[in-house]
Order: C-alpha cells, then sequence, then structure tokens
C-alpha cells in the first residue's frame, strides 16, 4: 500500500457520485468500487466516506434506500439522483478543464516563454 | 439553505434517534464486511474485527462529522453547551440567584410597562377599521383658537359636501343625572348623532342601538346604557329592554346594552360613559340650524374607505376655503376659518404619550444598567476561568466555539431571568396598574399579548447578549500559553481585561446619570408645583359637587332662569352653613384642578368676549373662562382680592351685573388702562347687557397647578347660574364625615339631585399631579437604584482589583511604600472611571433632556441645580465606593501577600 496516493482535497465527492452513478450501492460497497476502478490505486480513510455520503445526500445529490447486501444483510443502498446527475456532469467537465489546464502548465518548457 | 437540504436537516432534527441508530448500523455493517473480507484473506476472526476497526478510523469523530455536515451538530453542542452552563449556574448559587433576581427585577419592569405602552399608544383604538376614525378640529387661525365650536350647516357639509366621511357626529359628554334608582346617582352621559355607533362599528350585547332610521330633530326619547350600568342598576336583568330610564329628569327608553369591552372614545377622567342618547341637533330644543348657531362640539368622523387622511384633509382645506368665499359674514376673512383631521387615537392618547415614553426610556435604561453589572460579575468569573478555556484552546476547541459555550450560559441565564421577569409582571400586573393614574386612557385595555411577550423576550435575550458578549470575546482571545503557564493565579490585574471593565463600569454610570437627571428634573417639577403658592389655600376646605340637570325639554326644569337658581344656591348655602363645624360656604362652577374635560358640558373652557368702546375683529378674539360663584368663595379659598370688592348678596338677577377679574385677565386685556368700571360680554347677542368689572384678585390657578395664565372672569352665580355646582366649605371636619350631611341637606331641598366627589381639597390637588408623582416616583427609584447599581460596580470592580494586586501591593509597602500611596492607587482608579461615567452621560443628559420638556413646569430641561447635584452626588457614592476597597488595599499584610504567591 506503500505506493498508494493520497485523495485529492476536494475530490471524493466526486468520486462518490461516480461510483454510484454506475448503480446503487451501500457505504462498503462504494469504497470496494473506488478501489476496483481505480486499481487500488487510492488510499481512502474509510470512516471518512460517511460524512461526505451524507453530505451528498443532504444535498440532494444521492438519494438512500435500506436493501439486503449480497451476503443478506440490512444495508443502506445509495443511488444517483437526477439532481446528481447534472452534478457530476457538471464536476467532471471542471476537473478535466483543471487537469488539462494544470497538465499544460506543468509541460512547459523554458523555450515556449 | 435551499428546500432539499432544508428538508433533509428538518428530517435529522425530527427523526434524530432513528437516524443516529441508521448511522450506527450503517457503520457496523461496513465493518463487519470489511472483516468478513480480511477473513476471506486469511486474518483471523478477531484480527479481522481489529484491523477493519482501525481501517475505518474513530467512528465517534467520524459520526460527529456526520452530524456537522447535515447541520445538526450544533444542536447537540447546544445541548451540551446548555447542560454544562446549568451545571456552572447550579454550581455558583449566590451568583446565579442575585443575576437572575436582577434581571427578572428589570425584565418584569420592562415587561409591564411595556404593556402599558402596548395598549395605550401601540394598540390600534377597539372599533372596526379605526384607522379611518377621525377628530375634526374647527380652527380659527387668525385669532389662535383651536378646536372652536360647529353648527348644524357645518355637521351637514362634512357629512355631505366634502364627500370624504362615511359619517359624522358631534358628542357632547357630561354629567347626567340618573334618577328612579334607589340613590339619585351622577352618570357620564354621552349625547350623539344618531350615526354614532355605525361609525365606531358596535353591536349591541342586548336589543338594539340607535341609528339613522330613528332621526328626529330634536332629541330622541330612546337611550343605550353601558355593561356596567345594566350591570349596576339592573342585575344584568334582559328585560331591562322598554323600561324607562331617567335623565336629567327627561324619561328616557332603554332599547339596548352595550357589549362589556365597549368604551367611549373620549376623555376618560370622569369615567367611563354609561347612557348614550342620540339628537338631530335641528329641532326643538336646538336653535334654528344656521351657521351662525355655533352649538355643536367634539367632531367625530370615518373617512370613506380608500380616502387617504391627506387627501381629506386637502379636500377638507378646500371646502373651507369654498364656505369662507360663500358666507363671508359667518366666516370673517381674518379669523381664516379653516377645518383639520388628526387620527382619533393620536388626540385620545397624545397627552400621555411624552410620559408613557420616558418610562419606557428609564425602564430600558435600568435594564442595560443590570446587565452591565451582570456583564461585571461575567466578567471577573471568566478571568477566574482564563485556564479552563485556554485548555480548551489547547486541545483544539475553536474559538467560536468557546464563544459559542459562553454565549450559550449567559443567555441561558438571560432568559431564566426573562422567563422570571414575565412571569413577576404576569403575576403582579393587576396591582402594579392600581398604581397608574387612572387618567391614563385606555388602562382597561392593557395586557399581556403575544406583542408584549416578545417584547420580553427581546429584552431577555439582548441583556443576554449584551452581558453575555464581553466575557465571551474576552475568554476566546486569552492568550493561550501564559495563561496555561501562570495556572490562572497571580496573574494580576490584565490589562485587557481591565479595559474591557473600565468601559463597563463607565457606561453604567454614564446610564445611571441619564436616569438620576431625568429623575431629578421630574422630582424638581412635582416640588415646584407643590410648593408653590396656587392663588388659594386648599388646607381645611371641603368639596362636594352636584349637578342640576338639562332637561331635553325646558318647561320640565325646577331651576329654569336665573331667579330659580339663585333660589336654590341660597337655600344651599343657608343649609350648608348651618352644619356644625362648618364655617363658611360658597358654590362655584369649577372647582380649581378638576376640569378634566373643557369640552364637557359643564366643563371650563376658554369663551369669546368683549370690551366695550373697543374695536374688536371678532367676538372670540378676546376669550376667557368664565367662573359663576357665590360671594363668599374668595373667602373661604382665602384668596387675594387686590383691588374693588367681592361679590355681595345684593349682586342678583335684576340688578347691574357685575364681574371680578384675575391679574392675567387685567395683565392680558387691560395692560395699560384701569380695569374697574369697564364692562364686558360674554357671547355674541348684542341685546345682553353689559356686565361691570368690579374687582381684581389675585390669579387662582383653575385650570391645575400646572396651567398658567388663564384669564379669568369671574360672575355672580346670582346673576349668571350655572347647572354645574360645586360647593367648598371652610371647615376643620374631613370630608368623610362631612359627607352624609351634606348629601341630606342637598337632598332635603330636591331628592333628585346626586351629591359626588365629596372630598378635601388638598386630595384634588394631590389627584390632579396624580400623573407627575407616578412618573416622578418611577423615575426616581429607577435612578436610586441605578445608583445601587453602579455604586456596587464600582465598588466590584476595585475589590477584584485589590484582591488579584494583592502580591503587588505587598511587594510596593515591602519597598517601603506608605498606605496613603496605596489609598491613592486604588482610589484614584474609582474616581477616573467615576469622573469619566459622569462626563459622559452629562453630555448625553444635556443633549437629550430637551425631550422631557413637555412633562416639566417651572423647571428648564437644563436647570442648572439638577445638572450640579446631580455629578456631585454621584461623584461622591463614587468616591465612597472606591474608598472602601482602597482602605482594604492598605491593610494588606506584606508578609502574607508575599508568602501566599
Amino acid at each position: 500500500m506503500g505506493k498508494a496516493i493520497d485523495l485529492l482535497q476536494g475530490t471524493l465527492d466526486m468520486l462518490i457520485l461516480k461510483a454510484v452513478s454506475l448503480g446503487p450501492l451501500h457505504g462498503y460497497g462504494v469504497l470496494l468500487r473506488i478501489q476496483q476502478i481505480s486499481g487500488e490505486q487510492l488510499e481512502i480513510q474509510q470512516g471518512s466516506l460517511y460524512p461526505a455520503l451524507y453530505r451528498l445526500e443532504h444535498q440532494g445529490w444521492i438519494a438512500s434506500e435500506w436493501g439486503e447486501s449480497d451476503n443478506n444483510r440490512k444495508a443502506k443502498f445509495y443511488s444517483l439522483t437526477a439532481a446528481g446527475r447534472r452534478q457530476l456532469h457538471s464536476e467532471t467537465e471542471k476537473w478535466n478543464r483543471m487537469a488539462s489546464l494544470i497538465a499544460n502548465i506543468l509541460r512547459t518548457t523554458p523555450e515556449e516563454i | 439553505m435551499n428546500l432539499t437540504r432544508f428538508r433533509s436537516w428538518l428530517k435529522w432534527m425530527v427523526k434524530r434517534q432513528r437516524l443516529e441508530s441508521e448511522m450506527e448500523t450503517e457503520v457496523r455493517f461496513h465493518i463487519e464486511s470489511r472483516a468478513a473480507d480480511l477473513v476471506g484473506k486469511g486474518l483471523s476472526q478477531q484480527e479481522a474485527m481489529r484491523q477493519a476497526r482501525i481501517e475505518f478510523g474513530g467512528i465517534e469523530s467520524h459520526k460527529d462529522a456526520v452530524r456537522a455536515s447535515v447541520g445538526v451538530r450544533w444542536w447537540g453542542e447546544l445541548g451540551s453547551d446548555m447542560r454544562h452552563g446549568s451545571r456552572l449556574l447550579r454550581k455558583n448559587p449566590g451568583f446565579t440567584a442575585v443575576a437572575i433576581l436582577t434581571l427578572a427585577l428589570g425584565v418584569g419592569a420592562n415587561t409591564a410597562i411595556f404593556s402599558i405602552v402596548n395598549a395605550v399608544l401601540l394598540h390600534s383604538l377597539p372599533y372596526r377599521d379605526p384607522d379611518r376614525l377621525v377628530r375634526v378640529f374647527f380652527n380659527e387661525p387668525g385669532l389662535g383658537l383651536r378646536d372652536v365650536t360647529f353648527s348644524k350647516p357645518e355637521l351637514d357639509d362634512l357629512q355631505t359636501r366634502s364627500g370624504v366621511f362615511e359619517d359624522v357626529t358631534p358628542i357632547f359628554e357630561g354629567s347626567e343625572n340618573l334618577t328612579g334608582t334607589k340613590q339619585p346617582e351622577r352618570v357620564e352621559g354621552v349625547n350623539t348623532s344618531f350615526t354614532y355607533f355605525s361609525m365606531l362599528g358596535v353591536l349591541p350585547q342586548i336589543g338594539r342601538l340607535y341609528g339613522p332610521q330613528d332621526f328626529t330633530p330634536g332629541f330622541a326619547p330612546e337611550a343605550v346604557i353601558s355593561d356596567g350600568l345594566w350591570r349596576r342598576g339592573y342585575g344584568a336583568d334582559p328585560d331591562v329592554l322598554g323600561r324607562t330610564i331617567r335623565i336629567d329628569g327627561d324619561p328616557l327608553t332603554i332599547i339596548g346594552v352595550l357589549p362589556r369591552g365597549f368604551r367611549h372614545p373620549g376623555p376618560t377622567t370622569s369615567g367611563d360613559a354609561e347612557v348614550f342618547a342620540a339628537g338631530g341637533f335641528s329641532g326643538a330644543p336646538f336653535p334654528p340650524p344656521i351657521r351662525g348657531n355655533r352649538i355643536l362640539i367634539n367632531g367625530i368622523g370615518r373617512l370613506k374607505p380608500g380616502v387617504t387622511r391627506e387627501q381629506a384633509q386637502a379636500r377638507l382645506t378646500a371646502m373651507a376655503a369654498q364656505l369662507r368665499h360663500d358666507f363671508p359674514t359667518d366666516y370673517p376673512p381674518q379669523a381664516q376659518w379653516t377645518i383639520e383631521i388628526q387620527p382619533l387615537q393620536e388626540t385620545l392618547v397624545g397627552n400621555v404619550r411624552p410620559m408613557l415614553l420616558v418610562l419606557l426610556g428609564a425602564v430600558i435604561l435600568i435594564v442595560f444598567i443590570v446587565s452591565l453589572n451582570i456583564a461585571n460579575l461575567l466578567l471577573a468569573r471568566a478571568s477566574g476561568r482564563q485556564q479552563e478555556m485556554a485548555v480548551r484552546l489547547a486541545l483544539g476547541a475553536t474559538r467560536d466555539r468557546i464563544v459559542r459555550q459562553m454565549l450559550t450560559e449567559s443567555v441561558l441565564l438571560s432568559l431564566f431571568g426573562g422567563a422570571a421577569g414575565i412571569a413577576t409582571a404576569v403575576g403582579t400586573l393587576g396591582f402594579i396598574l392600581r398604581f397608574v393614574p387612572s387618567n391614563v386612557p385606555r388602562l382597561n385595555e392593557v395586557r399581556i399579548d403575544w406583542v408584549v411577550l416578545a417584547f420580553a423576550l427581546l429584552i431577555s435575550m439582548l441583556t443576554g447578549l449584551l452581558f453575555g458578549l464581553a466575557p465571551a470575546l474576552h475568554s476566546a482571545k486569552g492568550a493561550l500559553s501564559s495563561a496555561i503557564r501562570e495556572g490562572g493565579r497571580g496573574s494580576g490585574y490584565s490589562t485587557r481585561t481591565g479595559r474591557l471593565r473600565d468601559v463597563l463600569i463607565v457606561s453604567e454610570l454614564a446610564f445611571a446619570v441619564i436616569l438620576m437627571v431625568g429623575a431629578g428634573l421630574l422630582l424638581r417639577t412635582l416640588r415646584d408645583l407643590l410648593q408653590e403658592n396656587p392663588g388659594f389655600n386648599p388646607t381645611q376646605v371641603v368639596t362636594a359637587n352636584t349637578w342640576l340637570g338639562v332637561p331635553n325639554d325646558p318647561k320640565t326644569d325646577p331651576y329654569l332662569g336665573i331667579p330659580g337658581k339663585a333660589a336654590f344656591d341660597r337655600e344651599l348655602l343657608r343649609r350648608m352653613k348651618a352644619i356644625p363645624g362648618v364655617e363658611l360656604a360658597a358654590i362655584t362652577s369649577s372647582l380649581p384642578s378638576t376640569n378634566s374635560n373643557p369640552n364637557a358640558v359643564g366643563g371650563l373652557a376658554t369663551e369669546g368676549f368683549a370690551i366695550e368702546d373697543r374695536p374688536v375683529e371678532s367676538s372670540q378674539d378676546l376669550l376667557a373662562e368664565r367662573i359663576r360663584i357665590s360671594p363668599d368663595y374668595f373667602k373661604v379659598m382665602r384668596a387675594t382680592l387686590l383691588r374693588g370688592r367681592s361679590f355681595t348678596e345684593g349682586d342678583e338677577d335684576g340688578k347691574q351685573p357685575v364681574a371680578i377679574i384675575d391679574e392675567s385677565t387685567a395683565r392680558q386685556y387691560w395692560a395699560t388702562r384701569d380695569p374697574l368700571g369697564r364692562r364686558v360680554r360674554f357671547g355674541q347677542d348684542a341685546t345682553e347687557p353689559w356686565t361691570t368689572v368690579v374687582g381684581i384678585v389675585k390669579d387662582i390657578k383653575s385650570d391645575g397647578l400646572d396651567v398658567d395664565g388663564v384669564p379669568h372672569i369671574f360672575v355672580s352665580t346670582y346673576q349668571d347660574p350655572s347647572k354645574q355646582v360645586s360647593l367648598v366649605l371652610r371647615t376643620t371636619l374631613p370630608a368623610t364625615l362631612l359627607e352624609p350631611q351634606i348629601r341630606h341637606e342637598i337632598q332635603s331641598i330636591d331628592p333628585g339631585l346626586p351629591v359626588f366627589n365629596v372630598v378635601s381639597m388638598n386630595d384634588i390637588l394631590d389627584r390632579s399631579l396624580a400623573l407627575r408623582r407616578f412618573s416622578a416616583d418611577l423615575v426616581g427609584g429607577f435612578a436610586g437604584l441605578a445608583v445601587l447599581l453602579a455604586a456596587i460596580g464600582i465598588y466590584g470592580l476595585l475589590a477584584y482589583m485589590v484582591s488579584q494586586r494583592s502580591r503587588e501591593i505587598g511587594i510596593r509597602m515591602a519597598l517601603g511604600a506608605g498606605p496613603g500611596g496605596v489609598l491613592k492607587l486604588f482610589l484614584q482608579k474609582g474616581i477616573v472611571l467615576a469622573g469619566l461615567g459622569i462626563v459622559a452621560g452629562m453630555i448625553v443628559s444635556a443633549s437629550t433632556s430637551s425631550l422631557m420638556g413637555s412633562l416639566l413646569y417651572g423647571v428648564r430641561p437644563h436647570d442648572p441645580a439638577v445638572f450640579v447635584i446631580v455629578p456631585l452626588l454621584l461623584f461622591a457614592v463614587a468616591v465612597l465606593a472606591s474608598y472602601l476597597p482602597a482602605r482594604r488595599a492598605t491593610k494588606v499584610d506584606p508578609m502574607i501577600a508575599l508568602r501566599e504567591a
């Protein structure tokens, strides 16, 4: 795990939205999915998922529902709402713009100035 | 907060417990799932659970973050702050009791006074659409006259021609004789147009009220009675309808009873109006309805819906101009006759507004002082808690969190105090109202309603913030390391805390000065009024009243004309003088200081008169109040006849009419000539005989102790009779002892006459000052309390300083400082603070005391005596309050102080 990357500030919300956009998940499922998609590269403080989940639900971007997990236990499943979909879309766009901008800046060589 | 978030927040607030347990379940599920996965990777069950918990992190802190993320964490914190706060309050019962008690008094006084202000000044009048009710004044600004009488055609102009009124009515208020019951009774009666009740929007309790359909040009034979009279006189018998009631001898049929809460919107000094009757004011016994017959008074109207007061006023001004143009003989141009309207509420309560506002201001000042005092106590405590706060800050508490905690404690304190205050006010309001002079209008409407409660809550919250903010901010700013290191001990009197406490003390003193100046001015006014010679000697004078009645049909009047009335007067005086213990007796139409309603029938109002051989612009440009007296009046009152002669028994009907004027009249109308022997004539009727001035008397304060310079003309009651008969008896006996005899004698002459208000002249004067006395006493009491609190504040501050600096004092003394030097050190501090506070207070007082101008009499708002005595007195108190702790400082034993440190 030594080579894992700490999560950038403020990106957890975005990752959660992305994770549940692929289908309803319970809290632990969100963690597993993010780790799975990231190829186990991301280090997430597990407990900090929950304040983020509740915040997103509070904002109305995800909705929750109690259901049954794979091992037949009671679990709370989160799914993306319409507002959440819009939010994810705009966050993604913002992120992409930002990323390419930063990348461009970092690519700059002395000759280009 | 948008709707989604609000809904989510609300869900949390309401279903908190379920959501908390769901959160618990969710976290447990997470950890157990993770553990199951770890077991799958080969860990033992126990090891897996441990690992899963570690990976999850601090469960409670994550849960707390969840609560914060949905905006409910502060709620939980508030709860713990409140628990913490109330624990602290319980731990210091002495401090808590003092704080809550003083707050309860402050908030209670505020609540009580505000409930009066609310009912009297703020509430709309209790009638339908009260904002459309106006009082109509007819003025002649060219002659300096306001509220002159008006005629039936002018009333019709208002009603139809102006187009702005839905209804208009004149109102006659006055005494009436109610006979036919056990004892003849004087009641307050009201005569109006037929539209009076529909204008006010009143419905009867039983029966019906008169209305336009009852119109008759003269007096209608029906009466409506008040709920009070119905209960008192008829035992609330529903069969009262159709019964006959005798009012001033006239038989009237009772057609309805007014609802319990109804009050006539007029002056309330002589009690509630109880009998209502209507008239058309155009047929007998009224004079012909021509413009010159200005017999009507007290116009009240209801504006049409949608007509603003400004529009109505513009329309009425234009109409008055048109009338002046159309009827130049009725409206001489120099009089500039015009019509003015004012909100009815304003005319009813305007006279008590300044007093009530001053009381409200005083009571708010006192609550400020109370909270400054508590702030000081809290600040002292906060200094003691510096270490606690420093530790909390060091452990990661944010500064706003600490401010919030401290504020929660203060607001908790203020809410307790406020609740106690409101409870006090609710419980004692009835008791308090008994001390409020009854001539404050609308007192029966005083209630603790939600507006009052909101105000009380606001005041307690404000005081909580006021006294909580200073220590709270102070705590949060505490310098961490030093406080912890010093361990909260021996740190002495830190400059920062010190400055804050100094500011509190200075403001407290300044507020106290403002209250004291106000109280000083009011008390001096009262003292001047009590000490001033009213122009007569009120001691050993007993007064009594009767009302001879004005029947609608003059033929039934037993006291019609001059001879009938004079015979009554003579018989009355003969019987009064025969009562053992009565030295002298006289009659007047108006007792001094009783004229609460000059517009009432029989009230003392200025009248126009003419002086012979003197060109006059209009009959009304010479004005005086006419008082009818019997020959011995000045002797009974011990008034000073300056020149000429008094009336004699010979000044009667058929003889030359005579008058005695007072100094004011002489000064105003005969500045350069000798008035004796000159002739005057009241009214506009040129066929009336002239009256000759035969004497000049020193001014008698007939209109009230605080009214100066109104010209009076006394005439002989044998020549110019009045239906209002007031007796003045010079006697050493008390009024209560004389009352049965007076009643017996009067009713031996005429069993139908009521006898009322048998009181001593001193009591009358006392009552006339009731309102002033009430406000002066109240503000004076507040001022005394303020001085006490300010003294406690200074004392407390210096005593605290002395205890904090005992080590420093010890060192100083060990190094050779004498007691004098130590004394000076602390005394100086107190004196500087007192000086600053007093100067600040004096500046504010000097710039605001003129607001009290209308409440003062004989004292200027910048009265030098008050402005010298107040600062000196307060300064002396402050020096004393500083001296006590300063002297204790000199008693510090250097050895003990140093060893303890």
